[in-house]
Protein backbone atom coordinates (compact mmCIF):
# COMPACT_ATOMS: atom_id res chain seq x y z
CA UNK A 1 0.00 0.00 0.00
CA UNK A 2 1.33 3.46 -0.81
CA UNK A 3 1.87 5.87 2.02
CA UNK A 4 0.26 9.27 2.21
CA UNK A 5 3.43 11.02 1.08
CA UNK A 6 4.31 8.78 -1.83
CA UNK A 7 4.09 10.80 -5.05
CA UNK A 8 1.91 9.55 -7.88
CA UNK A 9 4.27 9.05 -10.80
CA UNK A 10 2.53 6.74 -13.27
CA UNK A 11 0.04 9.40 -14.39
CA UNK A 12 0.48 13.19 -14.47
CA UNK A 13 -0.87 15.26 -11.54
CA UNK A 14 -4.52 16.23 -11.54
CA UNK A 15 -5.40 19.73 -12.66
CA UNK A 16 -8.73 19.69 -10.81
CA UNK A 17 -9.55 22.68 -8.60
CA UNK A 18 -9.42 20.25 -5.63
CA UNK A 19 -6.32 18.45 -6.94
CA UNK A 20 -4.81 18.32 -3.43
CA UNK A 21 -7.82 16.35 -2.16
CA UNK A 22 -7.83 14.07 -5.23
CA UNK A 23 -4.14 13.25 -4.74
CA UNK A 24 -4.86 12.48 -1.10
CA UNK A 25 -7.67 10.11 -2.06
CA UNK A 26 -5.35 8.46 -4.58
CA UNK A 27 -2.84 7.89 -1.80
CA UNK A 28 -5.41 6.11 0.36
CA UNK A 29 -6.42 9.17 2.37
CA UNK A 30 -9.70 10.84 3.19
CA UNK A 31 -11.18 14.14 2.05
CA UNK A 32 -10.58 15.20 5.64
CA UNK A 33 -6.91 15.99 6.38
CA UNK A 34 -5.08 13.52 8.59
CA UNK A 35 -4.51 15.43 11.83
CA UNK A 36 -4.84 14.17 15.43
CA UNK A 37 -7.37 16.97 16.06
CA UNK A 38 -9.57 15.81 13.18
CA UNK A 39 -9.32 12.20 14.32
CA UNK A 40 -10.29 13.12 17.89
CA UNK A 41 -13.23 15.21 16.66
CA UNK A 42 -14.69 12.71 14.24
CA UNK A 43 -14.43 9.72 16.56
CA UNK A 44 -15.91 11.68 19.45
CA UNK A 45 -18.85 12.74 17.34
CA UNK A 46 -19.36 9.21 15.94
CA UNK A 47 -19.82 8.03 19.51
CA UNK A 48 -22.21 10.89 20.31
CA UNK A 49 -24.13 10.08 17.13
CA UNK A 50 -24.28 6.34 17.75
CA UNK A 51 -26.24 6.64 21.00
CA UNK A 52 -29.29 8.45 19.58
CA UNK A 53 -28.89 6.36 16.43
CA UNK A 54 -29.44 3.32 18.63
CA UNK A 55 -32.85 4.83 19.38
CA UNK A 56 -33.51 5.91 15.79
CA UNK A 57 -33.07 2.49 14.20
CA UNK A 58 -35.13 0.75 16.85
CA UNK A 59 -37.96 3.26 16.59
CA UNK A 60 -37.87 3.34 12.77
CA UNK A 61 -38.35 -0.42 12.75
CA UNK A 62 -41.03 -0.20 15.46
CA UNK A 63 -43.00 2.34 13.39
CA UNK A 64 -42.54 0.35 10.16
CA UNK A 65 -43.37 -3.01 11.71
CA UNK A 66 -45.90 -2.31 14.49
CA UNK A 67 -47.35 1.21 14.39
CA UNK A 68 -47.91 0.71 10.67
CA UNK A 69 -51.07 2.52 9.47
CA UNK A 70 -52.26 3.79 12.85
CA UNK A 71 -54.17 6.95 11.83
CA UNK A 72 -53.27 8.70 15.09
CA UNK A 73 -49.76 7.50 15.89
CA UNK A 74 -49.46 9.67 18.99
CA UNK A 75 -47.28 7.15 20.78
CA UNK A 76 -44.97 6.16 17.94
CA UNK A 77 -41.96 7.58 19.80
CA UNK A 78 -42.73 5.53 22.92
CA UNK A 79 -40.47 2.61 22.25
CA UNK A 80 -41.76 -0.58 23.87
CA UNK A 81 -39.37 -2.75 25.87
CA UNK A 82 -39.45 -5.38 23.14
CA UNK A 83 -37.74 -2.99 20.74
CA UNK A 84 -35.27 -1.75 23.34
CA UNK A 85 -34.29 -5.37 23.84
CA UNK A 86 -34.24 -6.15 20.13
CA UNK A 87 -30.80 -7.64 19.57
CA UNK A 88 -28.72 -5.69 17.09
CA UNK A 89 -27.57 -8.05 14.34
CA UNK A 90 -24.05 -6.57 14.42
CA UNK A 91 -23.31 -6.35 18.15
CA UNK A 92 -23.27 -8.70 21.11
CA UNK A 93 -22.98 -12.45 21.41
CA UNK A 94 -25.91 -13.21 19.12
CA UNK A 95 -24.64 -11.10 16.21
CA UNK A 96 -24.72 -12.38 12.62
CA UNK A 97 -21.39 -10.62 12.24
CA UNK A 98 -19.98 -9.00 15.35
CA UNK A 99 -18.85 -5.47 14.58
CA UNK A 100 -19.16 -3.95 18.06
CA UNK A 101 -17.82 -5.92 20.99
CA UNK A 102 -20.48 -4.36 23.23
CA UNK A 103 -24.04 -5.42 23.90
CA UNK A 104 -26.82 -6.10 21.40
CA UNK A 105 -29.63 -4.42 23.35
CA UNK A 106 -30.18 -0.65 23.76
CA UNK A 107 -27.08 1.29 24.85
CA UNK A 108 -26.93 2.02 28.63
CA UNK A 109 -26.39 5.77 28.05
CA UNK A 110 -29.51 5.84 25.91
CA UNK A 111 -31.57 4.04 28.54
CA UNK A 112 -30.37 6.44 31.22
CA UNK A 113 -31.24 9.45 29.07
CA UNK A 114 -34.67 8.04 28.25
CA UNK A 115 -35.35 7.63 31.94
CA UNK A 116 -33.96 10.90 33.32
CA UNK A 117 -33.62 13.20 30.29
CA UNK A 118 -31.79 16.49 30.22
CA UNK A 119 -33.58 17.47 33.43
CA UNK A 120 -31.85 14.54 35.16
CA UNK A 121 -35.11 13.73 36.88
CA UNK A 122 -37.00 10.51 36.76
CA UNK A 123 -40.46 11.57 35.62
CA UNK A 124 -43.23 9.77 33.71
CA UNK A 125 -42.43 9.18 30.04
CA UNK A 126 -45.29 11.43 28.95
CA UNK A 127 -43.84 14.40 30.85
CA UNK A 128 -40.43 13.93 29.23
CA UNK A 129 -42.16 13.65 25.87
CA UNK A 130 -44.33 16.75 26.20
CA UNK A 131 -41.45 18.77 27.64
CA UNK A 132 -39.47 17.60 24.61
CA UNK A 133 -36.84 16.18 26.92
CA UNK A 134 -36.25 13.15 24.77
CA UNK A 135 -34.50 11.79 21.71
CA UNK A 136 -35.45 13.90 18.68
CA UNK A 137 -36.92 11.17 16.54
CA UNK A 138 -38.11 13.86 14.13
CA UNK A 139 -34.55 14.00 12.81
CA UNK A 140 -34.67 10.34 11.81
CA UNK A 141 -38.02 10.92 10.14
CA UNK A 142 -36.62 13.89 8.22
CA UNK A 143 -33.87 11.62 6.84
CA UNK A 144 -36.46 9.04 5.89
CA UNK A 145 -38.52 11.72 4.15
CA UNK A 146 -35.47 12.86 2.17
CA UNK A 147 -35.06 9.30 0.90
CA UNK A 148 -38.77 8.98 0.14
CA UNK A 149 -38.93 12.31 -1.62
CA UNK A 150 -35.83 11.93 -3.78
CA UNK A 151 -36.93 8.39 -4.64
CA UNK A 152 -34.83 7.17 -7.48
CA UNK A 153 -31.23 7.18 -6.30
CA UNK A 154 -29.95 3.90 -7.64
CA UNK A 155 -30.78 0.41 -6.49
CA UNK A 156 -34.08 -1.30 -7.18
CA UNK A 157 -35.93 -0.53 -3.93
CA UNK A 158 -37.99 2.39 -5.16
CA UNK A 159 -39.02 0.69 -8.41
CA UNK A 160 -40.35 -2.26 -6.42
CA UNK A 161 -42.69 0.04 -4.45
CA UNK A 162 -44.72 0.63 -7.61
CA UNK A 163 -45.07 -3.00 -8.69
CA UNK A 164 -48.28 -5.02 -8.55
CA UNK A 165 -46.47 -7.52 -6.34
CA UNK A 166 -45.79 -4.83 -3.73
CA UNK A 167 -49.36 -3.49 -3.94
CA UNK A 168 -50.68 -7.03 -3.49
CA UNK A 169 -48.52 -7.45 -0.39
CA UNK A 170 -49.78 -4.10 0.91
CA UNK A 171 -53.41 -5.08 0.26
CA UNK A 172 -53.08 -8.17 2.43
CA UNK A 173 -51.54 -6.17 5.27
CA UNK A 174 -54.03 -3.29 4.93
CA UNK A 175 -57.00 -5.69 5.05
CA UNK A 176 -55.59 -7.46 8.09
CA UNK A 177 -54.75 -4.21 9.89
CA UNK A 178 -58.18 -2.61 9.29
CA UNK A 179 -60.13 -5.85 9.73
CA UNK A 180 -63.60 -4.94 11.01
CA UNK A 181 -63.10 -1.24 10.24
CA UNK A 182 -65.44 -0.49 7.31
CA UNK A 183 -64.53 3.21 7.27
CA UNK A 184 -60.81 2.63 6.63
CA UNK A 185 -61.44 -0.28 4.28
CA UNK A 186 -63.93 1.88 2.40
CA UNK A 187 -61.32 4.64 2.13
CA UNK A 188 -58.85 2.11 0.78
CA UNK A 189 -61.34 1.03 -1.86
CA UNK A 190 -62.15 4.61 -2.86
CA UNK A 191 -58.56 5.93 -2.78
CA UNK A 192 -56.25 2.91 -3.06
CA UNK A 193 -53.14 5.00 -3.73
CA UNK A 194 -53.47 6.70 -0.35
CA UNK A 195 -52.54 3.70 1.80
CA UNK A 196 -50.09 2.40 -0.80
CA UNK A 197 -48.25 5.69 -0.54
CA UNK A 198 -48.30 5.45 3.25
CA UNK A 199 -46.92 1.91 2.96
CA UNK A 200 -44.13 3.19 0.71
CA UNK A 201 -43.22 5.72 3.36
CA UNK A 202 -43.24 2.97 5.99
CA UNK A 203 -41.02 0.85 3.76
CA UNK A 204 -38.51 3.69 3.81
CA UNK A 205 -38.78 3.72 7.62
CA UNK A 206 -37.75 0.06 7.53
CA UNK A 207 -35.02 0.73 4.98
CA UNK A 208 -33.44 3.48 7.09
CA UNK A 209 -33.87 1.49 10.32
CA UNK A 210 -32.02 -1.47 8.82
CA UNK A 211 -29.34 0.88 7.50
CA UNK A 212 -28.71 2.53 10.87
CA UNK A 213 -28.84 -0.79 12.73
CA UNK A 214 -25.46 -1.37 11.10
CA UNK A 215 -24.02 2.11 11.53
CA UNK A 216 -24.62 2.37 15.30
CA UNK A 217 -22.36 -0.60 16.21
CA UNK A 218 -19.80 0.53 13.61
CA UNK A 219 -19.52 3.92 15.33
CA UNK A 220 -19.49 2.39 18.84
CA UNK A 221 -16.67 0.08 17.83
CA UNK A 222 -14.71 2.97 16.29
CA UNK A 223 -15.05 4.89 19.55
CA UNK A 224 -13.80 1.90 21.55
CA UNK A 225 -10.85 1.35 19.20
CA UNK A 226 -9.91 5.03 19.53
CA UNK A 227 -10.14 4.87 23.32
CA UNK A 228 -7.75 1.92 23.19
CA UNK A 229 -5.36 3.96 21.03
CA UNK A 230 -6.05 1.78 18.01
CA UNK A 231 -6.37 4.30 15.18
CA UNK A 232 -3.17 5.67 13.69
CA UNK A 233 -4.94 8.50 11.91
CA UNK A 234 -7.94 9.66 9.87
CA UNK A 235 -7.20 7.22 6.98
CA UNK A 236 -7.24 4.29 9.43
CA UNK A 237 -10.65 5.41 10.68
CA UNK A 238 -11.82 5.69 7.08
CA UNK A 239 -10.49 2.22 6.26
CA UNK A 240 -12.47 0.78 9.16
CA UNK A 241 -15.60 2.27 7.58
CA UNK A 242 -14.65 0.94 4.14
CA UNK A 243 -14.23 -2.58 5.55
CA UNK A 244 -17.53 -2.20 7.42
CA UNK A 245 -19.31 -1.19 4.21
CA UNK A 246 -18.02 -4.30 2.44
CA UNK A 247 -18.69 -6.61 5.37
CA UNK A 248 -22.40 -5.79 5.54
CA UNK A 249 -22.94 -4.89 1.88
CA UNK A 250 -25.04 -8.02 1.36
CA UNK A 251 -27.31 -7.52 4.36
CA UNK A 252 -30.97 -7.88 3.24
CA UNK A 253 -33.18 -4.79 3.12
CA UNK A 254 -36.82 -5.75 3.64
CA UNK A 255 -40.07 -4.57 5.22
CA UNK A 256 -42.01 -6.90 7.49
CA UNK A 257 -45.21 -5.84 9.25
CA UNK A 258 -46.53 -7.59 12.35
CA UNK A 259 -50.27 -7.54 12.86
CA UNK A 260 -51.19 -9.58 15.90
CA UNK A 261 -49.13 -12.74 15.65
CA UNK A 262 -48.97 -12.68 11.89
CA UNK A 263 -46.07 -11.37 9.81
CA UNK A 264 -46.84 -9.70 6.48
CA UNK A 265 -43.91 -9.34 4.15
CA UNK A 266 -44.41 -6.10 2.24
CA UNK A 267 -40.88 -6.43 0.91
CA UNK A 268 -39.64 -9.99 1.43
CA UNK A 269 -35.96 -10.76 1.86
CA UNK A 270 -36.22 -12.84 -1.31
CA UNK A 271 -36.38 -9.60 -3.33
CA UNK A 272 -32.59 -9.69 -2.82
CA UNK A 273 -32.34 -6.02 -1.90
CA UNK A 274 -29.02 -5.29 -0.27
CA UNK A 275 -27.78 -2.89 2.36
CA UNK A 276 -25.21 -1.31 0.02
CA UNK A 277 -27.29 -0.82 -3.12
CA UNK A 278 -30.77 -0.26 -1.73
CA UNK A 279 -30.02 1.54 1.55
CA UNK A 280 -26.50 2.93 2.01
CA UNK A 281 -25.97 4.51 -1.40
CA UNK A 282 -29.48 6.03 -1.62
CA UNK A 283 -29.08 7.30 1.96
CA UNK A 284 -25.77 9.03 1.25
CA UNK A 285 -27.19 10.58 -1.91
CA UNK A 286 -30.43 11.76 -0.31
CA UNK A 287 -29.15 12.86 3.08
CA UNK A 288 -25.49 13.84 2.70
CA UNK A 289 -25.81 15.50 -0.68
CA UNK A 290 -29.37 16.44 -1.53
CA UNK A 291 -32.12 16.72 1.11
CA UNK A 292 -34.20 19.87 0.65
CA UNK A 293 -34.02 23.42 1.99
CA UNK A 294 -35.04 23.38 5.64
CA UNK A 295 -38.00 25.54 6.39
CA UNK A 296 -37.08 28.40 8.64
CA UNK A 297 -33.39 28.60 7.84
CA UNK A 298 -33.24 30.77 4.74
CA UNK A 299 -35.65 32.05 2.10
CA UNK A 300 -35.21 30.83 -1.43
CA UNK A 301 -36.85 32.28 -4.50
CA UNK A 302 -37.57 29.33 -6.78
CA UNK A 303 -38.75 31.63 -9.59
CA UNK A 304 -35.37 33.35 -9.54
CA UNK A 305 -33.65 30.00 -9.98
CA UNK A 306 -32.32 29.86 -6.44
CA UNK A 307 -33.60 26.30 -6.12
CA UNK A 308 -32.39 23.90 -8.84
CA UNK A 309 -34.99 22.84 -11.39
CA UNK A 310 -33.56 19.33 -11.36
CA UNK A 311 -33.85 17.39 -8.12
CA UNK A 312 -30.53 15.72 -8.92
CA UNK A 313 -28.85 19.08 -8.39
CA UNK A 314 -30.20 19.62 -4.89
CA UNK A 315 -27.35 20.42 -2.54
CA UNK A 316 -28.78 21.01 0.92
CA UNK A 317 -27.19 18.07 2.70
CA UNK A 318 -24.64 18.15 5.51
CA UNK A 319 -21.73 18.34 3.06
CA UNK A 320 -22.98 21.77 1.95
CA UNK A 321 -24.64 23.07 5.10
CA UNK A 322 -23.89 26.43 6.59
CA UNK A 323 -24.20 25.18 10.14
CA UNK A 324 -24.54 28.61 11.70
CA UNK A 325 -28.17 29.51 10.72
CA UNK A 326 -29.26 25.94 11.31
CA UNK A 327 -29.33 26.54 15.04
CA UNK A 328 -33.08 27.17 15.27
CA UNK A 329 -35.49 24.86 16.95
CA UNK A 330 -37.27 22.26 14.86
CA UNK A 331 -34.66 22.27 12.09
CA UNK A 332 -33.62 18.64 11.52
CA UNK A 333 -29.83 19.12 11.84
CA UNK A 334 -30.36 21.14 15.02
CA UNK A 335 -32.44 18.31 16.42
CA UNK A 336 -29.57 15.95 15.77
CA UNK A 337 -27.03 18.33 17.28
CA UNK A 338 -29.18 18.55 20.40
CA UNK A 339 -29.31 14.76 20.53
CA UNK A 340 -25.55 14.42 20.14
CA UNK A 341 -24.92 17.06 22.81
CA UNK A 342 -26.25 14.65 25.44
CA UNK A 343 -23.71 11.94 24.67
CA UNK A 344 -20.46 13.79 23.93
CA UNK A 345 -17.36 12.05 25.25
CA UNK A 346 -15.55 14.17 27.91
CA UNK A 347 -12.57 14.93 25.65
CA UNK A 348 -14.82 16.51 23.01
CA UNK A 349 -16.80 18.50 25.58
CA UNK A 350 -13.54 19.86 26.94
CA UNK A 351 -12.38 20.71 23.41
CA UNK A 352 -15.52 22.75 22.69
CA UNK A 353 -15.24 24.61 25.99
CA UNK A 354 -11.78 25.77 24.93
CA UNK A 355 -12.87 27.17 21.57
CA UNK A 356 -15.14 29.93 20.23
CA UNK A 357 -17.74 30.77 22.83
CA UNK A 358 -17.45 27.57 24.79
CA UNK A 359 -20.75 26.07 25.76
CA UNK A 360 -22.72 29.02 24.32
CA UNK A 361 -22.15 27.95 20.73
CA UNK A 362 -21.49 24.29 21.38
CA UNK A 363 -24.25 23.16 18.99
CA UNK A 364 -22.56 25.02 16.13
CA UNK A 365 -19.14 23.66 17.05
CA UNK A 366 -20.36 20.10 17.22
CA UNK A 367 -22.36 20.61 14.02
CA UNK A 368 -19.14 21.51 12.22
CA UNK A 369 -17.39 18.53 13.78
CA UNK A 370 -20.26 16.44 12.48
CA UNK A 371 -19.74 17.94 9.03
CA UNK A 372 -16.05 16.96 9.19
CA UNK A 373 -16.99 13.46 10.28
CA UNK A 374 -19.45 13.09 7.41
CA UNK A 375 -16.77 14.17 4.92
CA UNK A 376 -14.84 11.21 6.29
CA UNK A 377 -17.83 8.85 5.95
CA UNK A 378 -18.38 10.11 2.39
CA UNK A 379 -14.68 9.49 1.70
CA UNK A 380 -15.16 5.92 2.92
CA UNK A 381 -18.11 5.51 0.55
CA UNK A 382 -16.06 6.93 -2.34
CA UNK A 383 -13.11 4.63 -1.54
CA UNK A 384 -15.42 1.62 -1.15
CA UNK A 385 -17.00 2.34 -4.54
CA UNK A 386 -13.57 2.75 -6.07
CA UNK A 387 -12.48 -0.60 -4.60
CA UNK A 388 -15.68 -2.33 -5.71
CA UNK A 389 -15.97 -0.89 -9.20
CA UNK A 390 -12.50 0.19 -10.19
CA UNK A 391 -8.89 -0.59 -9.35
CA UNK A 392 -6.53 -0.84 -6.37
CA UNK A 393 -4.69 2.36 -5.48
CA UNK A 394 -1.33 0.64 -6.01
CA UNK A 395 -2.29 -0.74 -9.43
CA UNK A 396 0.67 -0.44 -11.79
CA UNK A 397 -1.38 -0.02 -14.97
CA UNK A 398 -1.58 3.71 -15.93
CA UNK A 399 -4.87 3.09 -17.74
CA UNK A 400 -6.39 1.78 -14.51
CA UNK A 401 -5.00 4.67 -12.51
CA UNK A 402 -6.47 7.08 -15.07
CA UNK A 403 -9.87 5.41 -14.57
CA UNK A 404 -9.52 5.83 -10.80
CA UNK A 405 -8.56 9.48 -11.34
CA UNK A 406 -11.61 10.07 -13.54
CA UNK A 407 -13.83 8.53 -10.87
CA UNK A 408 -12.33 10.59 -8.03
CA UNK A 409 -12.56 13.80 -10.08
CA UNK A 410 -16.20 13.11 -10.94
CA UNK A 411 -16.97 12.62 -7.25
CA UNK A 412 -15.12 15.76 -6.21
CA UNK A 413 -16.82 17.77 -8.99
CA UNK A 414 -19.85 17.76 -6.71
CA UNK A 415 -17.89 19.88 -4.24
CA UNK A 416 -16.85 22.55 -6.70
CA UNK A 417 -20.00 24.60 -6.13
CA UNK A 418 -19.50 27.47 -3.65
CA UNK A 419 -21.82 26.03 -0.98
CA UNK A 420 -19.64 22.93 -0.54
CA UNK A 421 -17.66 22.83 2.70
CA UNK A 422 -14.79 20.73 1.37
CA UNK A 423 -12.46 23.73 1.28
CA UNK A 424 -13.48 24.76 4.81
CA UNK A 425 -12.81 21.38 6.43
CA UNK A 426 -9.22 21.47 5.15
CA UNK A 427 -8.32 23.86 7.97
CA UNK A 428 -8.77 23.59 11.72
CA UNK A 429 -9.95 27.16 12.25
CA UNK A 430 -13.31 26.34 10.63
CA UNK A 431 -15.34 25.60 13.72
CA UNK B 1 -18.63 -32.86 -21.89
CA UNK B 2 -18.85 -31.71 -18.24
CA UNK B 3 -21.21 -28.91 -17.20
CA UNK B 4 -20.13 -25.53 -15.87
CA UNK B 5 -20.66 -26.78 -12.30
CA UNK B 6 -18.70 -29.99 -12.95
CA UNK B 7 -15.73 -28.00 -14.22
CA UNK B 8 -15.78 -25.66 -11.20
CA UNK B 9 -16.03 -28.59 -8.78
CA UNK B 10 -13.28 -30.65 -10.38
CA UNK B 11 -10.76 -27.85 -10.70
CA UNK B 12 -8.72 -26.49 -7.83
CA UNK B 13 -9.08 -22.83 -6.97
CA UNK B 14 -12.86 -22.53 -7.18
CA UNK B 15 -13.89 -23.87 -3.77
CA UNK B 16 -15.33 -20.50 -2.60
CA UNK B 17 -17.30 -20.07 -5.80
CA UNK B 18 -18.66 -23.61 -5.60
CA UNK B 19 -19.64 -23.12 -1.94
CA UNK B 20 -21.31 -19.81 -2.84
CA UNK B 21 -23.25 -21.33 -5.73
CA UNK B 22 -24.42 -24.11 -3.43
CA UNK B 23 -25.39 -21.65 -0.64
CA UNK B 24 -27.37 -19.55 -3.12
CA UNK B 25 -29.17 -22.63 -4.46
CA UNK B 26 -27.99 -22.04 -8.01
CA UNK B 27 -26.43 -25.46 -8.68
CA UNK B 28 -29.43 -26.80 -10.51
CA UNK B 29 -29.81 -23.68 -12.63
CA UNK B 30 -26.14 -23.81 -13.68
CA UNK B 31 -26.49 -27.47 -14.60
CA UNK B 32 -29.47 -26.79 -16.87
CA UNK B 33 -28.91 -26.75 -20.66
CA UNK B 34 -28.46 -22.96 -20.70
CA UNK B 35 -26.26 -22.06 -22.45
CA UNK B 36 -24.52 -19.61 -20.11
CA UNK B 37 -21.40 -17.54 -20.11
CA UNK B 38 -19.96 -17.58 -16.59
CA UNK B 39 -17.36 -15.13 -15.30
CA UNK B 40 -15.90 -17.24 -12.54
CA UNK B 41 -13.86 -15.50 -9.81
CA UNK B 42 -11.24 -17.85 -8.38
CA UNK B 43 -10.50 -18.34 -4.67
CA UNK B 44 -7.85 -15.61 -4.72
CA UNK B 45 -10.47 -13.19 -6.07
CA UNK B 46 -12.85 -13.92 -3.18
CA UNK B 47 -9.96 -13.67 -0.71
CA UNK B 48 -9.40 -10.05 -1.79
CA UNK B 49 -12.79 -9.03 -0.35
CA UNK B 50 -12.61 -7.47 3.14
CA UNK B 51 -13.36 -9.81 6.08
CA UNK B 52 -17.03 -10.51 6.68
CA UNK B 53 -18.17 -9.79 3.11
CA UNK B 54 -18.56 -13.41 2.06
CA UNK B 55 -19.91 -14.43 5.49
CA UNK B 56 -22.79 -11.91 5.26
CA UNK B 57 -23.60 -13.01 1.73
CA UNK B 58 -23.56 -16.72 2.57
CA UNK B 59 -25.97 -16.00 5.45
CA UNK B 60 -28.37 -14.43 2.95
CA UNK B 61 -28.90 -16.67 -0.10
CA UNK B 62 -31.11 -14.31 -2.18
CA UNK B 63 -28.57 -11.49 -1.84
CA UNK B 64 -25.69 -13.87 -2.59
CA UNK B 65 -27.62 -15.18 -5.58
CA UNK B 66 -27.99 -11.65 -6.92
CA UNK B 67 -24.23 -11.02 -6.79
CA UNK B 68 -23.55 -14.40 -8.43
CA UNK B 69 -26.11 -13.73 -11.17
CA UNK B 70 -24.12 -10.62 -12.02
CA UNK B 71 -21.37 -13.05 -13.08
CA UNK B 72 -23.60 -14.96 -15.48
CA UNK B 73 -24.82 -14.04 -18.96
CA UNK B 74 -27.44 -15.89 -20.94
CA UNK B 75 -25.88 -17.34 -24.12
CA UNK B 76 -22.46 -18.67 -24.96
CA UNK B 77 -19.92 -15.97 -25.74
CA UNK B 78 -16.24 -16.47 -26.44
CA UNK B 79 -13.56 -13.91 -25.65
CA UNK B 80 -13.60 -12.61 -29.26
CA UNK B 81 -17.39 -12.26 -29.28
CA UNK B 82 -17.48 -10.49 -25.91
CA UNK B 83 -14.82 -7.97 -26.89
CA UNK B 84 -16.75 -7.25 -30.06
CA UNK B 85 -19.97 -6.71 -28.09
CA UNK B 86 -18.39 -4.29 -25.59
CA UNK B 87 -21.21 -4.74 -23.06
CA UNK B 88 -23.38 -7.69 -22.12
CA UNK B 89 -26.39 -7.87 -19.85
CA UNK B 90 -26.00 -10.07 -16.78
CA UNK B 91 -28.74 -12.31 -15.43
CA UNK B 92 -28.89 -9.88 -12.50
CA UNK B 93 -30.04 -7.21 -14.96
CA UNK B 94 -27.11 -4.83 -14.70
CA UNK B 95 -24.73 -4.45 -17.67
CA UNK B 96 -21.18 -5.83 -17.65
CA UNK B 97 -18.65 -3.77 -19.61
CA UNK B 98 -15.99 -5.71 -21.51
CA UNK B 99 -12.65 -4.25 -22.60
CA UNK B 100 -10.13 -5.71 -25.01
CA UNK B 101 -7.68 -2.79 -25.15
CA UNK B 102 -5.02 -4.71 -23.24
CA UNK B 103 -5.75 -8.39 -22.88
CA UNK B 104 -9.29 -9.29 -21.82
CA UNK B 105 -10.95 -7.30 -19.02
CA UNK B 106 -14.41 -7.78 -17.59
CA UNK B 107 -15.42 -4.66 -15.70
CA UNK B 108 -12.56 -4.13 -13.23
CA UNK B 109 -11.40 -7.75 -13.37
CA UNK B 110 -8.83 -9.31 -15.66
CA UNK B 111 -9.60 -12.64 -17.29
CA UNK B 112 -6.82 -15.03 -16.36
CA UNK B 113 -8.17 -18.02 -18.29
CA UNK B 114 -10.63 -17.57 -21.16
CA UNK B 115 -12.86 -19.77 -23.28
CA UNK B 116 -13.12 -22.86 -21.08
CA UNK B 117 -15.76 -24.87 -22.91
CA UNK B 118 -18.51 -26.66 -20.97
CA UNK B 119 -21.46 -28.72 -22.06
CA UNK B 120 -23.90 -25.94 -21.20
CA UNK B 121 -21.80 -22.86 -21.85
CA UNK B 122 -18.42 -21.29 -21.44
CA UNK B 123 -16.29 -20.09 -18.50
CA UNK B 124 -13.91 -17.16 -18.23
CA UNK B 125 -11.89 -17.08 -15.00
CA UNK B 126 -11.62 -13.70 -13.23
CA UNK B 127 -9.04 -12.38 -10.77
CA UNK B 128 -11.68 -10.17 -9.04
CA UNK B 129 -15.25 -10.49 -7.87
CA UNK B 130 -17.19 -7.98 -9.98
CA UNK B 131 -19.98 -5.86 -8.52
CA UNK B 132 -22.88 -3.97 -10.04
CA UNK B 133 -22.75 -0.21 -10.41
Amino acid sequence: MPTLTEPQTLIPPSTHVHADVIHRLESGGSMLPDTPENLMQIIGIYKAYAVPMDFYWRDLLYIAERVFLNPVPAFKYFLPQEYLDLPNHYAGDTADLRIWRGIATAHPELLEFMERGEMKRKLPKLIHHLWHDRVNMEFAEACMQAMLWHQDMGGRFNDYLYTDEYKGNCDRAIHAYFKGNPVMLGLHKLFPEMFYEKCRELSYYSNLGLFWEVMAPVFFEMSDIYDEGGFSGVPAAMDFLVNGIFAVAGRPIYHHVYIGDECFELIPKSCAFTWLYEAALPYVEAVFYRTAPFRGTKSYNAQAGQVPLDQNDFHYGILYADVFPVGSSGIPPTLLMQDMLHFLPPYLLEYYQEHCRGEDDILIQLGITFQRSMYNVTSAVIQALRAALLYPLDDQNPRHLAANRKFFEAQIDRFVRPEARLRDVQTQDYR
Amino acid sequence: MPTIVDIAVSNEGFSTLVAAVQAAGLVEALQSPGPFTVFAPNDAAFAKLPPGTVQTLVQNPPQLGRILKFHVVSGKYTQTELIKLGTVESLEGAPIPIDGTEGFEVKNATVIAADIEADNGIIHVLDNVILMG
